[in-house]
């Protein structure tokens, strides 16, 4: 992705060399002509989100005003050029032999005065723009990134990161990027457009009219290429697009591959969807190659029509050869706009595509807001009950279904049964990660929504079967529920936390970087820093959700320790899949279908013969079988 | 680039072609504005209709010609530039899949996809490119050049001054702007990362209310990345102007002294045109270089992550080739046998292994996390190399015979399971591509996954999602099974292949080898002593390191750390 984005930035500052410069129209046609390649993304709502987007760019006005007028200015003194030099050429001509030197002295300081004023114009606008497009990014970034923090964590749950992420970058990028771009392009174009061809019918209105017709040729052309060339590349999309998944899968499995000997089989697998695609990808190039050439001709032809018929007109002395040469000019100007027209306007759509996909986020039902009166819940006793709960992340397929208990201050509850019986959810209530659909949840007696969201979760450790830990230092990432934390407080939690032997034995201790995720530590490793990590934040309930699971036994009883550690006058809520973790459990939830089905401490469920037990002794089956 | 030369061959000579077109257009370009001149210095001001229709007919005929060799320009330098970049992708992909797994650490899994796709692309682009515009910049430069000093050798001093100054102009902004684009990435690296890392850990963010944190690493990211791109843009927004005021002073110039020229009888107007014409055109093809020298840059990095690939050996040599199979069928051999990823002897992750696997042993290996289980029997089918020591699989010493032929007898079932897109059908196949459906279901009904198949709506015919996505952890573990051992393989490995199967099932499983192949060899890791206590033999290892090996009973009396692992599981009261 990176360097797509480098590739993106470049072109974009080519594009702006080169769409400053009037006499070098190839190049960027030629380059927007890539650009725009990709299957065009048409806005739901062009004008409501250009309405939208106007609150972020308004508040540029000031920049924006003195663009325009730069723009506006710069477009008229470019107008000018080919006329002063069409003028010069006629002083030149005028009577053969002998040049009026006052004359083209006068009209030479004209050309350049406009030459110097149009390039500081230029300069200027590059200046400001610069400015203020990236003010804009940066504001509208400021904004989606700080709408992220107010979006429940279901949100996060539905949409792909990667997704997330392209919003983030690329969207926003684009938004400000072609919108920018293309709007002041189109304005200079436009004034382009209308500027020359009133300039040619002064000159010349038959010329015009000849030149006219090569320019509707032009456009028909375009026209019938792009419609051909569009089909062509949103199939050069999709057999990419299965190219590159094949990619992946045969890339990320690769050791599979080789253990079944499939390497030919891949191989042959790969060599077709790559054939498939050159075949597709040349077709594509070979037809949106052919719009350069046949534009130049045209063009080309234009011009050689207007060298013949101008030369007629020149001859009966209907006009000169100066008119001639700006003729030329203007015609030249004239169509280069009008061929990126089309393009600009795609630009532009796909911008504001990429600007409703943004808004699409900041849309996004946040967090409900805390109540008016919210109270501050510090330090709760840890009395938890649950009231008749039921609750579904969509409407229509109900997770839990009426769940009442209660755990005792103090006390540890723990919650089993098979996957995607509800066990998560529970806890996602409990924290207000999500708010039940009916009933209600109290923490020492009070409806949990009463409370102010922030004190509520502060009150919580949660450690998670995947210990998340981010970039920084070893230091840092335990220091993060508690960032004021001193050294001692976070070697004391290491301790506790059984962390500090192995931290002790890296060459950096505490200070060791770790990587995104922490990749260059252990599994084990990571949820004892984690582990460290909640027991630094003193919290009074404790939630254990898988937190052992993907650690092996013997590691798992020394991280035990340091749970049961933290756990003694904590009230605490254990989720697990090894029966074994949880015997020692106040309170055991036996959970099915998103109902409590069974209740009770370990004794009393063995006792009872119910859904545990059978859980419970079909783990031994085997022990007896064997008779060990 | 000696990498290019294995495909300079094979399409050196269209290149040439491809080149030698975009000279024809060249050309043409050049002569034009010449024809123009002509017809306005003699046609028009020698009141000459008849030649100025000759020029003009003269004019679309040259353009024609310039059209027809584009056209024929473009389909080869298409053809070529696709066709090298879908032969380079593949070499690319053969190299990727011949490589050992050894090699392939080299690199992270993701950017070796990237090499595959973009990085191709890119110098797929450049190729293209250099048939297209990176000789025509050079050529029309020149041809403009001389074209010009043709009208005019005195004013082709101006372009002495103007073009050097638009050279330099171009070198500077691409010297100094470059590296702007750099931080510029770099910082928007950062920026992202800080995103990725939020969206990953929004749990760990909200559990600990660490918003204001966050939000405050994040805007000073954005704002570091806002200073770095609005000093890049301004950076560049300084040339373009630049490069134009230079080439208009031009212009200018060319008219005040051509108009000299002019009034002394030593040119005409219509050449003034042409000059400035000439002119303009070698800007334009100044900055068609300038845009070639980008691509190179960009190319060159690709390129050079291309080579790293290529640049590999596979270590792994062999010189036996057994031609019928050996004997003994199924027995491994482990002869102190010592290996590290790495290469240093002290970082090895299995120390001097002594084992024997007999053919129709169930072997059982457990040990905590990172005792080096999943390193020993990658060793087997010969993903890696030992350091020392050796590993014999039917007498054979592995490291002296082909892998495949011993991938050939062994089936593997790794701890992750993966499955590709296909149908479940597709997958078992993999294990053996001509299997009846008989077998399959067999293999299936070993793997206690026939049940849950034809449960299924669409059986043995329903689609597996990219990665499995639609089956649970424990039905894509015993697609898994089914898939190795459909191969009927004299070697099974089960590299903690049933920790989301449930514990009855895995019983059946194990017990369904037993009974439909009784010579079967069979390595289980497992993390669930239940898994292994009933195992012929089991392998307890610590560190890297064999400090147990017997059958359950005996292990409980002699070792230590399997005591304390069985404790941990089982609880001291059973």
């Amino acid at each position: 992705m990176s360097q797509k984005d480098e590739q993106k930035t470049e072109g974009k500052s080519q594009e702006r060399n080169s769409s400053n410069s009037d006499n070098v129209g190839g190049i960027r046609r030629s380059l927007s002509g890539r650009r725009g390649r990709g299957p065009i993304v048409k806005p739901k709502n062009f004008l409501a989100t250009f309405k939208r987007l106007w609150y972020y760019i308004g508040k540029e006005k000031n920049v924006l005003a003195y663009i325009l007028l730069f723009l506006i200015v710069e477009s008229f003194l470019t107008l000018l050029g080919p006329y002063l030099i069409g003028l010069s050429i006629d002083t030149i001509s005028a009577s053969n032999g002998f040049v009026d030197f006052s004359a083209l002295e006068i009209v030479v300081m004209a050309l350049i005065f406009v030459y110097v004023t149009s390039g500081i114009l230029t300069f200027l606008q590059g200046w400001l723009m610069a400015g203020m497009s990236q003010r804009i990014i940066t504001d509208m970034r400021r904004v989606l990134f700080k709408k992220l923090q107010s979006l429940p964590v279901a949100f996060f749950d539905i949409h792909p990161h990667g997704e997330l992420m392209s919003r983030l970058s690329n969207d926003i990028d684009n938004v400000s990027g072609t919108i920018s771009q293309s709007t002041t392009q189109l304005l200079s174009g436009s004034i382009m457009i209308i500027g020359s061809l009133t300039m040619m019918m002064v000159l010349s209105p038959f010329l015009t009219v000849v030149n006219l017709l090569t320019a509707c040729l032009v456009i028909l052309l375009a026209r019938v290429i792009a419609n051909k060339t569009s089909k062509l590349f949103k199939e050069q999309q999709a057999e990419l697009g299965r190219l590159n998944s094949h990619i992946e899968e045969t890339i990320s499995g690769i050791q599979i591959v080789k253990a079944f000997n499939r390497e030919d089989k891949v191989i042959a697998a790969f060599d077709d969807v790559n054939m498939k695609l050159c075949e597709v990808g040349l077709k594509a190039q070979i037809w949106s190659g052919f719009l350069m050439p046949l534009m130049n001709v045209i063009n080309n032809f234009g011009i050689a029509l207007i060298a013949i018929i101008g030369g007629i007109l020149a001859i009966k002395s209907i006009i000169t050869i100066g008119v001639i040469a700006s003729f030329l000019s203007y015609s030249r100007q004239f169509a280069r706009p009008l061929n990126d027209l089309a393009n600009i306007f795609n630009l532009l759509q796909s911008g504001i595509a990429g600007a409703e996909r943004v808004f699409e986020i900041l849309d996004e039902q946040e967090e409900t807001a805390d109540l008016p009166n919210a109270m501050i819940l510090n330090n709760p006793k840890g009395h938890v009950v649950f009231e008749n709960v039921s609750f579904g992340y969509r409407p229509d397929v109900s997770v839990l279904k009426n769940v009442s208990f209660l755990s005792a201050e103090g006390s540890s509850t723990a919650l089993v049964g098979p996957t995607g019986a509800g066990k998560t959810t529970i806890v996602n209530l409990v924290t207000r990660f999500y708010d039940v659909t009916n009933g209600r949840i109290l923490i020492d007696g009070i409806d949990v929504r009463e409370y102010t969201r922030d004190s509520l979760r502060r009150c919580f450790g949660i450690v998670l079967q995947d210990a998340y830990l981010f970039s920084g230092t070893i230091r840092e990432n335990i220091k993060y529920g508690k960032p004021d934390a001193t050294d001692e407080e976070v070697e004391n939690a290491a301790i506790m936390a059984n962390a500090h032997r192995f931290i002790s034995m890296l060459p950096k201790q505490y200070e060791t970087q770790l990587s995104e995720n922490g990749a260059n530590l252990s599994q084990g490793q990571r949820q004892l820093l984690a582990i460290a990590r909640v027991i630094l934040s003193k919290p009074s309930i404790l939630i254990l959700d898988e937190a052992t699971s993907s650690i092996d036994t013997r590691t798992e009883i020394h991280i035990q320790d340091a749970l049961l550690k933290i756990m003694q006058g904590h009230t605490s809520f254990i989720i697990a899949h090894r029966l074994n973790t949880i015997r020692g459990a106040n309170n055991i939830l036996v959970i099915d279908h998103g109902e409590i089905v069974e209740e009770g401490n370990h004794d009393f469920l063995i006792h009872n013969e119910g859904v545990y037990y059978q859980m419970f002794f079909d783990q031994f089956k085997i022990l007896r079988e064997y008779k060990v | 680039m000696n990498f290019f030369s294995r495909y300079t061959g094979k399409y050196g000579k269209k290149f040439f072609l491809a080149v030698f077109f975009v000279m024809c257009e060249t050309v043409c370009d050049l002569i034009l504005p010449a024809i123009m001149a002509q017809i306005i210095d003699v046609g028009i001001a020698g009141k000459n209709m008849e030649y100025v229709l000759l020029k003009g007919g003269f004019m679309l005929f040259i353009t024609a010609l310039g059209a027809i060799a584009a056209s024929f320009r473009n389909i080869i330098s298409s053809t070529v530039s696709q066709k090298f970049g879908t032969e380079l992708r593949l070499d690319l992909y053969k190299k990727i899949q011949t490589l050992s797994l050894e090699n392939i650490e080299h690199f992270d899994r993701a950017s070796l996809v990237t090499r595959l796709t973009n990085d191709v692309t890119q110098i797929q682009t450049l190729v293209n490119g250099l048939m297209r515009i990176f000789i025509k910049g050079p050529f029309l430069c020149i041809g403009s050049l001389i074209m010009a000093i043709q009208l005019n050798a005195k004013l082709t001093l101006i372009l002495a001054v103007v073009i050097p100054i638009v050279g330099i102009l171009i070198l500077i902004n691409m010297k100094f702007g470059f590296p702007f684009f750099i931080k510029v990435q770099q910082v928007l690296d950062q920026l992202n990362s800080v995103m990725r890392e939020y969206l990953s850990g929004v749990r760990v963010v909200k559990a600990f209310n660490r918003f204001d944190y966050e939000v405050e690493k994040f805007n000073k990211a954005n704002q570091e990345l806002q200073l770095k791109s609005v000093k890049a843009m301004r950076m560049i927004s300084v040339f373009g102007p630049g490069i134009m005021l230079t080439v208009n002073f031009g212009i200018a110039a060319v008219l005040w002294f051509g108009g000299k020229y002019v009034h002394l009888g030593e040119m005409q107007a219509g050449h003034i045109i042409a000059f400035i014409n000439y002119m303009t055109q070698m800007l334009f093809s100044l900055l068609l270089i300038s845009m070639v020298f980008n691509m190179f840059v960009r190319a060159k990095a690709s390129t050079e992550r291309i080579i790293e690939v290529f640049a590999q050996e596979n270590k792994m040599k062999w010189d036996l080739y057994p031609s019928e199979m050996a004997a003994i069928k199924g027995r491994i051999d482990f002869q102190n046998v010592y290996f590290s990823y790495g290469k240093m002897k002290e970082e090895a992750v299995v120390k001097n292994v002594t084992m024997t696997c007999m053919p129709g042993e169930r072997v059982g290996i457990i040990g905590s996390t990172g005792s080096g289980k999943s390193s020993l029997i990658q060793l087997i089918p010969r993903f890696y190399d030992v350091t020392s020591g050796s590993i014999k699989v039917d007498g054979e010493d592995v490291k002296e015979i082909n892998p495949k032929w011993i991938r050939e007898k062994i089936g593997i079932v790794p701890q992750k399971s993966i499955l590709f897109t296909g149908t479940i059908m597709d997958n078992i196949k993999w294990g053996k591509e001509n299997a009846t459906v008989e077998e399959i279901e067999t293999a299936a009904r070993i793997a206690q996954a026939h049940d849950f198949i034809i449960a299924l709506p669409e059986g043995y015919q329903t689609k597996v999602g990219q990665g499995g996505v639609n089956f649970s952890g424990g039905q894509k573990q015993r697609l898994a099974i089914a898939r190795a051992f459909v191969k009927r393989p004299e070697i099974l490995i089960l590299d903690d292949a049933t920790s989301a199967v449930d514990v009855l099932t895995e019983e059946k499983i194990k017990e369904a080898f037993k009974q439909y192949a009784k010579n079967l060899t069979c390595l289980i890791i497992a993390q669930r002593i239940i898994s292994v206590m009933d195992l012929d033999k089991i392998i307890v290892l610590d560190q890297g390191e064999i400090v147990g090996i017997g059958k359950h009973s005996e292990l409980m009396e002699s070792c230590e750390i399997y005591r304390e692992i069985f404790y941990s599981q089982v609880g001291k009261e059973m």
